[in-house]
């Protein structure tokens, strides 16, 4: 009943919240943050439940926010049907990195994504005539939803809590089926999963895609949100970053990611003032967390965690 | 032609040896060393201090950086790789990259965001090897990371203590039944990366700009090296080091400039998808 009763009010906090907090940065924080969750959500459903390490997860972030872009600002569409293209992209890009490394495994399939990563940045930074080079594409038009233009902070935030709330479901309902049991086999034991008829290939290319597509979706978002996106942000750093925020929560918990994503968006802007002495203590508080917590904070809750 | 490839291995020494310093480590320890590219970055940094501030001359540099290192190594094995070593693969990605991140920004706050030079001190001028002309700076570089390889092999074939060295990394547990003490060797293993990253950094400081940010690319290109080479190889870090110079010096001369880096990764992605082993490759591809 407990549980109920802080579940409830959490959720009823997160509905209010535009309400109840004036400052317009804040909310901007607050929609990023849930916009980072949603990469989480996709990225943890590979690596917590799926147990593929990728360090490589802005790319798929970053295709998402080019293709929504390059669609609403050269050719006229709004974000709801751009939003299926940069999903079914991304996607796809997850499937054609995913098809080569299936037999990867451990630190091969970890530099494969890396490298990955880099090649799509390069492009993103050198194709002058499709993504504008490094000055990035500006004038991206803002979500419209029923005539209304999301422009502000506040209107923003009901959708990307919205798309949230979708990613969310989408990962419980996903945890529960045959697929994504299989894909947890996969990760705890990937001979006993095979030996078990469970079609290893099938498993990892779909966590592959889906972890795309989640990535995709968030990216759309992103680029109608800011209005402008350069290759700077879709770096290894915030590959980094995205798989700090997948381990500070818990890999493979459902809310983990989520609670990563709004720390590690929230704190560096906390922190402003201290921006380099702040990384400083960024890098010791992700290496102290990967020699004393690698399960995240979510093994500190449940300690008997099945996890490889 | 002889040109291009006579400066892409001076490059790729580099790469080589900053390849080397990291497969060193990756035998004894298992750890995927995601901040190699900014220990290497701090003996660059060592390097300019010594120069600048206490005015020492070329291979004076070098010695004082090695000696600095060979203090500052033990005390980061302690405190962030030993705790590491026994830990899951993620874990020891994630704490490796914080490595990085910790000491990237280090170098920011202590020596500020421009980049620094070290000064070219004897590469100032051409030497002409069979119609060819090549900075003298190339030459050291060739003739220094050759060095560091043969004094490498010598240690590892040649003295007990390398040959414990090496059976540490072959078999853990079998080296500690026959008496060898295996975290020791884990600490000897990271010194000797760290003196060969100060060697690969002095020999880039001149070519490269000193700065916060040196890291990353050179780490990435060692990562190509050691793939195509053969991950966990040193053989193949030199060859795979060399390799990457050359294609890249090549790349950018015949096909693109631009996409250079791009063209590098492909190869990359290739050779992992292809022939995972590399040119000189672990036994084991898949560990299970």
């Amino acid at each position: 009943m407990k549980r109920h009763a802080l579940g409830a009010a959490l959720i009823a906090a997160v509905i209010l919240l535009p309400a109840l907090v004036e400052s317009r940065y804040v909310l901007f924080v607050c929609d990023l943050a849930m916009i980072y969750a949603i990469v989480a959500l996709g990225l943890n459903l590979l690596m917590g439940y799926g147990g593929q390490i990728s360090v490589g997860h802005a790319a798929f972030f970053g295709i998402g926010a080019y293709t929504s872009a390059i669609l609403s600002v050269d050719f006229g569409w709004s974000f709801w049907t751009a939003l299926p293209a940069s999903l079914a992209l991304s996607a796809a890009f997850g499937l054609v990195l995913g098809l080569p490394t299936l037999r990867l495994r451990g630190h091969y399939l970890i530099l494969a994504t890396l490298g990955f990563g880099e090649i799509v940045r390069l492009v993103l930074q050198n194709w002058q005539q499709l993504t504008k080079g490094p000055t990035g594409i500006v004038g991206i038009p803002p979500v419209r939803l029923f005539g209304i233009a999301l422009q502000t902070e506040r209107q923003f935030y009901y959708l990307a809590l919205a798309f949230l709330a979708l990613a969310l479901v989408v990962t419980v309902r996903l945890a529960r089926t045959r697929m994504g049991r299989e894909l947890i086999s996969v990760r705890d034991h990937e001979l006993a999963a095979e030996l078990m008829g469970v079609d290893t290939v099938r498993v990892k290319l779909f966590a592959f895609s889906t972890s795309a597509a989640f990535a995709g979706i968030a990216g759309s978002l992103y680029a109608h949100m800011s209005g402008s996106i350069s290759p700077d942000v879709f770096t290894f750093e915030l590959s980094v970053a995205l798989l700090i925020m997948v381990m500070l929560g818990g890999p493979g918990t459902i809310l983990g990611p989520v609670f990563g994503a709004l720390v590690l968006t929230a704190l560096p802007e906390v922190l402003r003032d201290f921006k380099e002495l702040y990384l400083v203590f960024y890098g010791v508080g992700i290496l102290l967390l990967s020699i004393f917590l690698p399960r995240g904070l979510a093994g500190l809750l449940r300690r008997p965690l099945a996890s490889g | 032609m002889l040109q291009l490839v006579l400066s892409g291995t001076a490059m790729g020494a580099i790469y080589a040896l900053v390849a080397l310093g990291f497969v060193l480590l990756y035998n004894a320890t298992n750890l995927i060393n995601f901040a190699q590219g900014e220990i290497v970055a701090l003996g660059a940094y060592l390097c300019v201090f010594g120069a600048a501030a206490l005015g020492l001359p070329y291979f004076g540099t070098l010695a004082a950086a090695i000696g600095a290192m060979a203090v500052l190594a033990p005390l980061l094995f302690a405190l962030a790789y030993f705790p590491l070593r026994n830990r899951s693969l993620l874990a020891g990605v994630v704490g490796t990259i914080g490595i990085g991140i910790t000491l990237k920004n280090l170098f920011l706050v202590v020596a500020g965001p421009l980049p620094k030079t070290l000064p070219v001190f004897l590469g100032g001028g051409q030497v002409e090897l069979g119609g060819a002309s090549l900075p003298l700076q190339a030459v050291i570089v060739i003739a220094v990371a050759a060095l560091v390889f043969a004094a490498h092999f010598f240690f590892t074939h040649h003295t007990f203590t390398g040959i414990r060295l090496r059976a540490a990394a072959q078999d853990r547990e079998m080296a500690q039944l026959v008496g060898v003490r295996v975290n020791a060797m884990m600490g000897i293993a990271f010194v000797a990366s760290c003196v060969i990253a100060t060697v690969a950094g002095f020999l880039v400081a001149p070519i490269v700009f000193v700065s916060p940010e040196m890291g990353l690319p050179l780490m990435l290109k060692a990562f190509i090296a050691i793939v195509v080479g053969g991950f966990g190889s040193i053989p193949g870090a030199l060859a795979g080091g060399l390799f990457v110079g050359v294609l890249d010096t090549m790349t950018a001369a015949y096909v693109s400039s631009t996409y250079r880096d791009v063209f590098t990764f492909l190869v990359f992605i290739l050779v992992i998808t292809l022939r995972p082993t590399g040119f000189f490759g672990e036994r084991v591809s898949l560990r299970v």
